[in-house]
């Protein structure tokens, strides 16, 4: 499509700045049931985001339909949408930032690995976590997934930027019975390297994080010194972060209006934004097309940083931190690789000093438990007792309940087990000083 | 959206390696949401989606694609690789295509495309307007109405003549958010009314101006709530949106999906007793106009009223055409998608646990000490193990037969086989509750339901220690 003529077609409109942004991805997926290929998924897809400036207001509209009826289409949406806007702030769109941190994130090989590798793979797994043990009674699902996308942003002004990148993920999951007792796990594995997966240790991942539920018991409701596994920690800091936003903030919904260079966490807490690590999540421009950069946001407990898009950072005379990132029909405020500093302990050395504490390994139900507002949560959760600083009987239907602020300030550890997790966060195990469990 | 002709062709394309059925989903989906903030329009933005999705079956294999470009090269080409899954020859050749007749069991008589933005922008001012007058502490409000009209059209073979639907849905909802904050506390609630309707629904039909002051109200009340307690208690669920409960419990574990491979508790259940006697369910797709509602199926299956659970004994499951292969039976008009980048499978529609003899205020006055939940912010489960959870948004302290304090944080936690024979107490006051249920097949409208229920006994999450 030739979006010379879009912005051109816009202006004539009365649409004085615009924007446009073409999402192109690709992608398979398969999975196994039984020895057999049970499902096979391909994929081809394409979208077009346009948003401009009419009337000094912000408008925006977005198809998946290209054919010669789309730039009348996503014209007439701004139009509409600017026209219908209250803001009273005088909207603009960006002419570009000075540089750009561009890095080739992009792995041609994983494209290239045959289709009949993959599907092997898949049968590598599946025959593992059957041999694994005797109480495995299925493979639930071994599957598959293979995604290639290609990002360009081009504007009014000239400015045109291009991200191409691609993934795959291996994920497995396991039932096993043990007499009555029913239970399950499973696993991903995320990258866009085949040949960094390692069958054998993934299935023995998942093979042992099943056998170690079953006997799962009910522990006294109570306060207890808790160790998050990295897994679980991750999904917490992603709220935390969250709250980070400067639209959060402005719009007083963040427990962190009014913090900013405050201690709000224990020293040993430090949390960054790192969106030009060279991995899945790499980004060097945000939907702005303001160039990307790394920032601490919580530098040994202090909080440093806000993050800011163009409009916020108007609004508290800074400049944005280029995380502008688009949020139902406006250029909202994301992130993306995040990373908490671990320390050079052990797990097992981090458990050690604790006499009677909890291990959590899974949360569920974070999603509805979570007041991101406030930060207080409650959620189902399971994972083992751990006495005399050694992990004991598994422990299963229990809740943990806390608040996040609470929670980073009552950091009293972290390890070494640092890992990267599908939600983009890296993050070790932490031990928290004291959180909530429901059982018995 | 395409001709019968390129479909027939497709259809062909899909079935010439020994596919045993093929099918062509055609979607294209025109949204819009207008939100509101503090009273002033943030935004409004239209959108449309659109594209194909491919399925071809065979026997116990799916293979599914999908393109949003709907010219026929693509769509021939996607139907050929996914043909090329198979290594059979052709059983089946589509001589020619018949259109089924569609019955509309949901009609609308005015779109909420065509209302003009500014109508719904006057209605989204006036909830402002309310919920603003509730109380100062009140520190932000969100008023959203977010609609769409979805134009679908399926092609179908399993023989060689093909069958051609042609459906529409038009579905909106009004949602109001509403923050209060003071002393550091911050508090939310959430009210989020939805239907398969028009305009005249929403704007006369719906109390809005009720949802309004109650959201606000809602808000308020939780910033004086204490922490919720831990442990096993009795818990009464209130009618409607409680109906959440069951559709975690055991609705996603009684759908085909979990069933068919057997990773259900209740895989083996026909015919068993899952639950208290006093309990009997339903799926039922055919409620006019109801938020979960449809005219047909993502196969064409007409929508059905689905008994699951008759006085304790489970009697049956939600049943797609892919899972029905395993199961041995045949489809009930549950296959559903959020849209043709997801592969069909058994879903929800509205669910809920049908009135029993008693009365809601019976249920309170007859419980000593226990917890009752109002309303729900959501749950989950893992139907392998029939595990779930749900976090209660609006809850209190029962004592002495009497709804006492109002708690916060409060997770309910359980197994659903252990949940469902613990319902003890079920009344007649049943009512429906708006939700969007995410699973396989992506996020899509469904309704909750129930009467005024209790359980004996359930864990209770909470930071607020031991319930005294």
């Amino acid at each position: 499509m030739k979006f010379d003529q879009f912005f051109a077609l816009a202006k004539a409109r009365g649409i004085s700045e615009s924007q446009i942004q073409i999402g192109k991805s690709k992608s398979i997926a398969m999975s196994l049931f039984h020895h057999e290929m049970d499902s096979y998924n391909i994929s081809e897809s394409q979208r077009i985001i346009a948003c401009g400036i009419y009337n000094g207001k912000f408008g925006s509209c977005r198809t998946e339909k290209l054919d010669k009826t789309t730039f009348d289409f996503l014209i007439n949406g701004i139009i509409d949408s600017a026209s219908t806007s209250e803001k009273t702030e005088e909207a603009s769109l960006f002419q570009g930032s000075e540089k750009y941190h561009k890095k080739n994130v992009y792995n041609p090989e994983l494209a290239g690995v045959p289709v009949e590798k993959k599907i092997a793979l898949l049968h590598e797994i599946e025959n593992g976590l059957f041999a694994f043990d005797k109480r495995v009674s299925e493979v639930e699902s071994v599957s598959y997934e293979e995604d290639e996308s290609v990002s360009q942003f081009y504007n009014s002004f000239g400015l045109k930027l291009k991200q191409k990148s691609n993934y795959c993920i291996f994920s497995a999951g396991v039932c096993g019975k043990n007499g009555e007792e029913i239970k399950s796990a499973w696993d991903v594995f995320l990258g866009n390297d085949i040949a960094a997966f390692d069958v054998q240790d993934f299935v023995k991942r998942i093979g042992d994080k099943l056998l170690a539920k079953f006997g799962g018991v009910q522990c006294a409701s109570g306060l207890y010194p808790t160790v998050l596994d990295n897994t679980v920690f991750s999904h917490l800091i992603n709220y935390f972060v969250s709250s980070t936003s400067s639209d959060e903030v402005q719009r007083r919904s963040s427990f962190l209006i009014g913090k900013l260079h405050q201690k709000i966490a224990s020293s040993k807490v430090t949390i960054e934004e790192k969106p030009l690590t060279k991995n899945v999540f790499f980004s060097y421009f945000d939907d702005e097309g303001v160039a990307t950069t790394n920032k601490a946001l919580v530098k040994r407990g202090v909080l440093e940083n806000f993050l800011y898009n163009r409009e916020t950072a108007k609004k508290d005379g800074v400049e944005s931190t280029g995380n502008g990132q688009w949020e139902g029909d406006k250029i909202g405020v994301g992130y993306g690789n995040i990373v908490v500093k671990p320390s050079k302990k052990s797990f097992e050395d981090m458990i050690a000093p604790i006499k009677e504490g909890v291990y959590i390994t899974e949360i569920e139900g974070l999603g509805t438990g979570m007041n991101a507002q406030s930060g207080d949560f409650s959620c189902q959760a399971q994972g083992f007792m751990i006495r005399d600083g050694k992990l004991a009987e598994p422990l299963n239907l229990i809740t943990l309940s806390w608040n996040l602020l609470k929670m980073l300030d009552g950091v009293k550890d972290l390890d070494n087990r640092a890992k990267l997790m599908t939600n983009s966060i890296n993050c070790p195990d932490v031990l928290v000083k004291t959180m909530s469990i429901g059982g018995k | 959206m395409i001709s019968k002709s390129l479909a027939q062709k497709i259809l062909n394309e899909a079935l010439a390696t020994g596919g045993d059925y093929a099918e062509i989903y055609l979607e294209e989906n025109d949204s819009q949401t207008v939100v509101l903030e503090n009273g002033q329009v943030e935004t409004s933005g239209t959108h449309k989606s659109y594209g194909a999705g491919i399925r071809i079956l065979n026997q116990l294999k799916s293979v599914y694609g999908y393109t949003s470009d709907l010219g026929a090269k693509s769509l021939l080409t996607l139907a050929h690789e996914l043909a090329a899954s198979y290594d059979g020859k052709a059983n089946i050749v589509v001589n020619s295509i018949g259109k089924e007749r569609v019955k509309i069991l949901n009609p609308i008589p005015d779109p909420l495309t065509a209302v003009p933005t500014s109508e719904k922008v006057a209605l989204l001012k006036e909830c402002y307007a309310i919920t603003s007058k509730v109380d100062p502490r009140i520190v932000r409000i969100q008023d959203m109405f977010i609609n769409y009209h979805k134009t679908i059209e399926i092609f179908s073979a399993e023989g060689s003549v093909g069958k051609q639907y042609e459906n529409s849905e038009e579905r909106g909802r009004l949602v109001m958010v509403a923050i209060a904050a003071d002393n550091g506390k911050i508090e939310t609630a959430f009210a989020g009314p939805g239907r398969f309707a028009g305009w005249s629904w929403f704007k006369n039909t719906l109390d809005w101006k009720k949802k309004a002051q109650e959201c606000g109200e809602k808000a308020i009340m939780m910033l004086n709530a204490k922490e919720c307690p831990s442990g096993r208690y009795p818990v009464v669920i209130a009618n409607g949106w409680g109906g959440v409960i069951f559709h975690e419990a055991c609705g996603h574990s009684l759908e085909a999906t979990a069933t068919a491979k057997h990773l259900s508790v209740f895989s083996d259940s026909i015919g068993k007793q899952i639950a208290n006697p006093i309990v009997s369910a339903f799926d039922d797709g055919t409620l006019p106009n109801e938020w979960g509602s449809n005219n047909i199926d993502s196969e064409g299956h007409v929508t059905q009223k689905n008994q699951l659970i008759k006085d304790g004994i489970c009697v049956g499951f939600l049943v797609d055409k892919f899972n029905g292969r395993r199961l041995h039976m045949e489809a009930n008009g549950v296959s559903r998608r959020q849209s043709y980048k997801y592969e069909p499978t058994s879903r929800m529609s509205n669910t809920y646990i049908a009135a029993g003899k008693d009365k809601p205020e019976d249920i309170i006055k007859d419980t000593p000490l226990g917890i009752y939940v109002t309303n729900f912010g959501g749950g989950s489960v893992n139907p392998t193990t029939g595990e779930f959870n749900f976090s209660a948004s609006e809850a209190y302290i029962i004592r002495d037969g009497k709804v006492c304090e109002p708690v916060r944080g409060c997770t309910l936690i359980g197994s659903g086989k252990e949940v469902l024979m613990n319902i003890d107490r079920v009344a007649d006051d049943v009512d429906l509750g708006q939700g969007m249920c995410g699973s396989a097949s992506g996020s899509i409208p469904v309704n909750v339901g129930q009467p005024t229920i209790r359980i004996k006994e359930i864990t209770v999450g909470g930071r607020g220690g031991k319930l005294e």
